[in-house]
């Protein structure tokens, strides 16, 4: 027997809890004694660092100052933001000259547009996109940064990339306007859809060649002054340093990695071997062995400056974490996609490059994105070996004769400036996580 | 099969960039700088009064002027210069294998330096020594008084020898506190966290400068150490070993002579002294032996002045100056009972 | 006929009529090619980069080999747990301190930042909204500033802001037994007289008799269901039967308490502000990343889990301390062993501070004192291998007895 009624029973109002605030203090603040007691040593804790660091870096701080003593002078007790204020092109681009500035900043919003692409939807060939910017983004970067003479390599390194930059961000626009690659639309555009698919390749290569023609012949009138990397430093040179190194632990890592797991002996044990070596020794020790011993390791008369020593170091450290990141990765990929590979007559190389790679890349880019944030990190560290890295450069202020002394003060300004960058990657990189393991779940 | 070869081809390949990189011969020093057109000079870590950044990720201090009066001599330019600021555990090796072509920073002269490291030290262009700082209200007027006591000091010098050294000679029974940073170890020095603190006369000049109070501070008499400074340059050059040792000699000579940044233009011009004309050029040909041009003294004395000047500036009272007194200490001249003394130029 | 495209695991493809011995295709001599050619780039690599090392090494004069070892060091040390007088102690017992104070400053920084970072990740699962944020604020701060900076800033903006000597925190409460000033800190520390080998060897007897209690309860309860009160009769055995040994053969232990003499602080044990900084930037540093995989961990166990427990009548402090934190420590010990690892090597950043560990004393102090580049690389960079490999070891122990746990 069923009873039925006609009208629908009215909702009942939501329960104090969840809609006064009183109600919801008293949920999540004062629910038994033991929160309360919580609830008011947090609060006590919130205060007093709240209004001690207000006092000491705001209401009693100096912003405008011309020295130290002009700190002391005006407030005593409160911080002496002045000093950082004037440091703060030392802090971002350590001793570069300020005319060429441009030069970094450049570079900088290059890297954006180059990436750019890879976060819009309905832009295809990402995997391309993302190969150009390890290996040709650093040629048009690095002249960029060193400037000087360039070579014919160079040159024609540079032409790629400016090809590249140029024909990806209007594939890019293509893409998210109307769907297609600019291979495709091009094709489109000349009105070759019905030729060959050979015809169409060549038409495509003749206009690639022509654009490199064009590009080499535009570059040729570029001329950069040379910038030493003496004078590259601050947050700058932290970017660089730790930019090459997770672009160069990536390839690095996945050879690595698939050594580790390779059939044969002789290759897996020297692998491990390479990776346990420098996974279990601290960076620190990398970077005294990169500046003592590297110059041993070299032939007489052959030197390699201290920024190359520590970009090696990184990388040789960090491809090793990476490997390691790859394994885990390449042990998501269930067995079945190997047997299936084999199955349609992929060799080892096939398997590898065309079907679980791609995939366990795609599982490691959260970790990839914080293996980024920890090189980062780390990458203050040499400042102990003596480059002026963001953290060398906030220690320098201290020696600087108009701001002797005054070392708390950069020492925070650093905290907050890492904080702000780090803080943003992770929450992108969990982010990332979510999206793609929702696409994972469907 | 395509990978095997891309292999061997990136052997070869490698094997080739290595053995094409070997060709560097023994070139003398002042070839290749002067090929390169820019000196490598090595400085240390910031130290206020020898090396400091400025706001503009400029060098300046004494022994960046050196660097730059080098500089001037080879090329008559002072800003054909990169300086190199290497941390001190690798500071011989870089100059060993031939990152730097010079080294200008706070290195002592001793006998097993000099011998055993591949290095030659030139001329001394500051004459230092160890000494201790203690808060006046200790009442301390001797090093030997500070028995059991704790010092503040820098790890990975010489000066952490000395103190042992010191304590041991003088059973002092001293508890050294060893710091990486001088502004930590002042700051725990400030807060009492040692009895005194130690290090060459001149850096603690410099940090007392910076202290909230510098007059409750007091440098005991006692020098525990002698600490020549001087530039040192790749052994088995002996053209290079000239040239730096001779533009420290210029810096100082100048000064004997009266020769400042201000009046050089009118002493070569106009000056009678055959001392000051044959160094800065205008009879004679000093410049010969070490293969440098006529005026490269009067390069050195207008790019950056004479040593009394650089004193001034960065040593003494000057704006950028750690305010170290020059009257009386060896590094006043000669002529005024210091030991500053420059061979004759002739 | 489309073939293969691979190469390699084609021998099953049954359209081909028969396989032929191809020299370049075949499996076996493509393995043992592939490895032969990687043994000798690797080999000629390791010969090239010794040979130049030879080379240089005696172009310039620098000396080689490890007589260095025995050879004194003229420097002196601020902290050290061995004897040492400088001018008498060699190379070889400076790194044997290093060594030690680096495992000292990581053994304790292990120990707190494990208890933290527990406490830390329990308090970011919080049902207090306050509590659970600033946990987070907590952590994230902690998580996103490099290592280097915060130890930098415990050293310069906390321990320099201690009291001086003279006005010493008495950290015993009047009792003038531990004390705390910008020295560092120093405490009483005890000195065994000569029976004091009995007091020791009753606790061992006492350690293995409560071993052999639990297991006698643990049978016990598993036959008749009848609990032991195992917790307490443990710690009365623990505590009373050395107690009584002590007494009876007359307390034969002696303290040493540090008392204010001339400029400082003379006897008992005392801990340098350097290593009082590490151990707490390392502690908290760890702990924040402990505390995120404590989450993970407790997260990741079933939520049916928890209300099973609260069904059958367990409290939720027992709920959590029986059936949670069993399930979650599978997800939590392997991070927290790699964390372990981390610390020890992050240790090494005590070289910013001065606290001398083995790289800051050997690898930088030694090092400019005596040259030997390459044997004081390879000999601290040993050291950390052999530590960093003894954890690891440690991890697939563990791991392997899960795995046997499960079913």
């Amino acid at each position: 027997m069923a009873v039925l009624r006609a009208e629908r029973t009215p909702a009942r109002s939501a329960p104090l809890s969840e809609t006064s605030v009183l109600g919801w203090l008293r949920k999540n603040l004062f629910s038994s004694w033991i929160n309360i007691i919580l609830t008011i040593v947090s609060i006590y804790i919130i205060y007093i660092t709240v209004t001690g660091l207000w006092v000491w870096g705001v209401t009693d701080a100096v912003w405008v100052a011309k020295d130290r003593r002009d700190c002391f002078d005006i407030s005593i007790d409160g911080a002496c933001w002045a000093g950082v204020i004037v440091w703060l092109d030392n802090f971002f681009y350590g001793r570069y000259p300020r005319a060429e500035l441009w030069r970094v900043n450049l570079g900088g919003l290059l890297l954006f547009l180059w990436m750019a692409p890879l976060w819009l939807p309905r832009v295809k060939d990402k995997i391309f996109i993302g190969l150009t910017t390890v290996f040709l983004y650093p040629f048009l970067a690095g002249y960029f940064f060193a400037g000087g003479d360039k070579g014919l390599f160079m040159q024609v390194m540079i032409s790629l990339a400016i090809v590249a930059l140029i024909g990806q961000t209007l594939h890019a626009i293509i893409g998210v306007s109307s769907g297609r690659g600019l291979p495709e639309y091009l094709i489109r555009l000349l009105g070759k859809e019905e030729a060959s698919e050979a015809r169409q390749r060549h038409t495509l290569l003749a206009i690639l060649a022509g654009a490199l023609v064009v590009a080499f012949v535009g570059q040729m009138g570029w001329s950069f002054v040379g910038v030493s990397w003496t004078k590259w430093g601050g947050m700058f040179l932290t970017l660089v340093i730790s930019g090459i190194g997770i672009a160069s632990a990536l390839p690095l890592g996945i050879i690595l990695a698939l050594g580790r797991r390779s059939k044969l002996p002789v290759i897996r044990v020297l692998s491990t071997a390479f990776i346990e070596l420098f996974r279990s020794v601290p960076l620190i020790t990398v970077l005294f062995m990169a500046t003592t011993m590297f110059p041993l390791f070299m032939p007489e008369g052959f030197v390699l400056n201290k920024l190359v020593q520590v970009i090696i170091a990184v990388c040789l450290f960090s491809g090793c974490y990476m490997a390691e990141t790859v394994r885990a990765g390449l042990q998501a990929i269930p067995h079945g996609q190997y047997e299936a590979a084999h199955t349609v007559g992929l060799g080892y190389w096939g398997t590898m490059g065309l079907v679980v790679m791609p995939q366990a890349l795609k599982h490691m880019i959260p970790n990839i994105v914080g293996s980024f944030i920890g090189l980062l990190k780390d990458t203050t560290l040499v400042s102990i070996i003596g480059l002026f890295d963001v953290l060398g450069m906030l220690r320098a202020v201290s020696q600087d004769i108009p701001w002797r002394g005054l070392h708390k003060e950069p020492l925070i300004f650093g905290a907050v400036l890492f904080f702000v960058i780090c803080f943003a990657m992770s929450k992108y990189s969990r982010h990332l996580e979510v999206k793609l393991s929702a696409g994972d779940n469907r | 099969m395509k990978f095997t070869r891309l292999l061997t081809l990136a052997a070869s390949a490698f094997a080739l960039i290595v053995a094409g990189s070997v060709g560097a011969s023994a070139q003398s020093t002042l070839e290749i700088v002067k090929k390169r057109g820019l000196l490598r000079c090595q400085v240390g870590p910031p130290a206020p009064g020898f090396y400091n950044l400025d706001a503009n990720g400029e060098w300046y201090g004494s022994d960046v002027s050196i660097c730059q009066a080098v500089a001037a001599a080879i090329f008559g330019d002072k800003t054909k210069l990169e300086i190199q600021s290497v941390s001190s555990q690798v500071r011989f090796t870089a100059l060993a294998n031939g990152e730097s072509d010079l080294l200008s920073r706070t290195a002592t002269w001793t006998l097993l330096r000099d011998t055993q490291l591949g290095l030659d030290f030139t001329a001394i262009n500051f004459y230092d020594g160890q000494g201790f700082v203690v808060p006046k209200d200790t009442g301390i007027k001797s090093a030997l008084e500070l028995k059991g006591a704790t010092v503040c000091v820098l790890t990975g010098t010489t000066t952490e020898l000395n103190l042992a050294d010191f304590s041991r000679v003088n059973n002092l029974d001293i508890s050294p506190v060893t710091f990486e940073d001088t502004n930590v170890r002042n700051d725990t020095y400030l807060a009492g966290g040692c009895d005194a603190m130690t290090n060459d006369k001149s850096s603690l000049a410099a940090s007392m400068a910076a202290f909230p109070n510098p007059g409750d501070h007091l440098v005991l008499p006692e020098t525990i150490s002698k600490e020549p400074l001087a530039p040192a340059v790749r052994q088995g050059d002996a053209q290079w070993f000239d040239i730096v040792k001779w533009t420290v000699y210029v810096l100082i000579g100048a000064e004997e002579l009266g020769i400042t940044q201000a009046n050089v233009d009118d002493m070569r011009a106009n000056a009678t002294n055959p001392s000051v004309r044959r160094i800065l050029g205008a009879e004679g040909n000093l410049n010969e032996g070490l293969g440098l041009s006529k005026d490269w003294a009067y390069n050195i004395i207008k790019a950056v002045g004479n040593y009394g000047e650089i004193y001034e500036a960065y040593m003494g009272g000057g704006k950028l100056g750690i305010g170290i007194d020059r009257a009386g200490s060896a590094n006043a001249l000669w002529t005024q009972g210091g030991l500053m003394y420059s061979p004759p130029f002739r | 006929m489309i073939m293969a495209v691979g190469d390699t695991n084609n021998t099953s493809v049954p359209v081909r009529p028969k396989e032929r011995f191809d020299f370049f295709h075949d499996e076996r001599v493509r393995s043992v090619f592939y490895q032969v050619l990687t043994a000798g780039v690797v080999g000629w690599l390791a010969w090239y980069l010794i040979s130049n090392t030879a080379h240089n090494l005696e172009v310039r004069g620098m000396n080689t080999g490890f007589g260095f070892l025995t050879a004194t060091a003229g420097f002196d040390t601020d902290f050290k747990l061995i004897e040492y007088k400088p001018g008498i102690g060699t190379y070889g017992r400076i790194f044997l301190i290093g060594c030690l104070n680096t495992l000292l400053v990581s053994f304790f920084a292990i120990i707190a930042s494990t208890f933290l970072g527990f406490f830390v990740g329990i308090l970011r699962l919080s049902n207090n909204w306050l509590v659970a944020r600033l946990a987070l604020v907590f952590v994230e701060i902690v998580r996103n500033t490099p290592l280097l900076l915060q130890i930098i800033f415990w050293y310069v903006g906390v321990f320099a802001i201690l009291p001086r000597v003279k006005n010493s925190l008495d950290l015993s409460g009047g009792a003038e037994v531990v004390f705390l000033n910008n020295r560092g800190l120093y405490m009483a520390w005890p000195v065994p007289g000569d029976l004091f080998w009995m007091t020791t060897t009753a606790f061992v007897a006492a350690v293995v008799g409560v071993f052999f209690l639990r297991r006698w309860a643990h049978k016990r309860q598993d036959q008749t269901g009848q609990q032991f009160p195992v917790v307490s009769a443990s710690a009365a055995l623990l505590i009373l039967v050395p107690g009584a040994v002590y007494l009876v053969t007359g307390s034969p232990l002696e303290w040493d308490i540090p008392t204010l003499q001339g400029f400082n602080f003379k006897g008992g044990f005392s801990l340098p502000p350097a290593f009082l900084a590490l151990l707490v930037s390392l502690t908290i540093y760890h702990a924040a990343h402990l505390a995120e995989s404590v989450r993970a961990g407790i997260l990741s166990v079933n939520k049916g889990q928890t209300e099973a427990a609260l069904a059958i009548g367990l409290k939720p402090g027992r709920a959590m301390a029986l059936v949670i934190i069993p399930q979650a420590m599978r997800a939590i010990v392997p991070p927290l062993i790699s964390l372990w690892m981390n610390v020890v090597k992050n240790s090494s950043l005590a070289i910013a501070i001065g606290y001398s560990d083995v790289v800051a004393l050997f690898m930088q102090t030694a090092l400019n004192q005596a040259g030997y580049a390459v044997e004081m690389v390879a000999m601290t960079m040993a050291f950390y291998m052999f530590i960093s490999l003894s954890i690891s070891g440690l991890l697939n122990i563990y791991n392997k007895r899960v795995q046997l746990v499960e079913r």
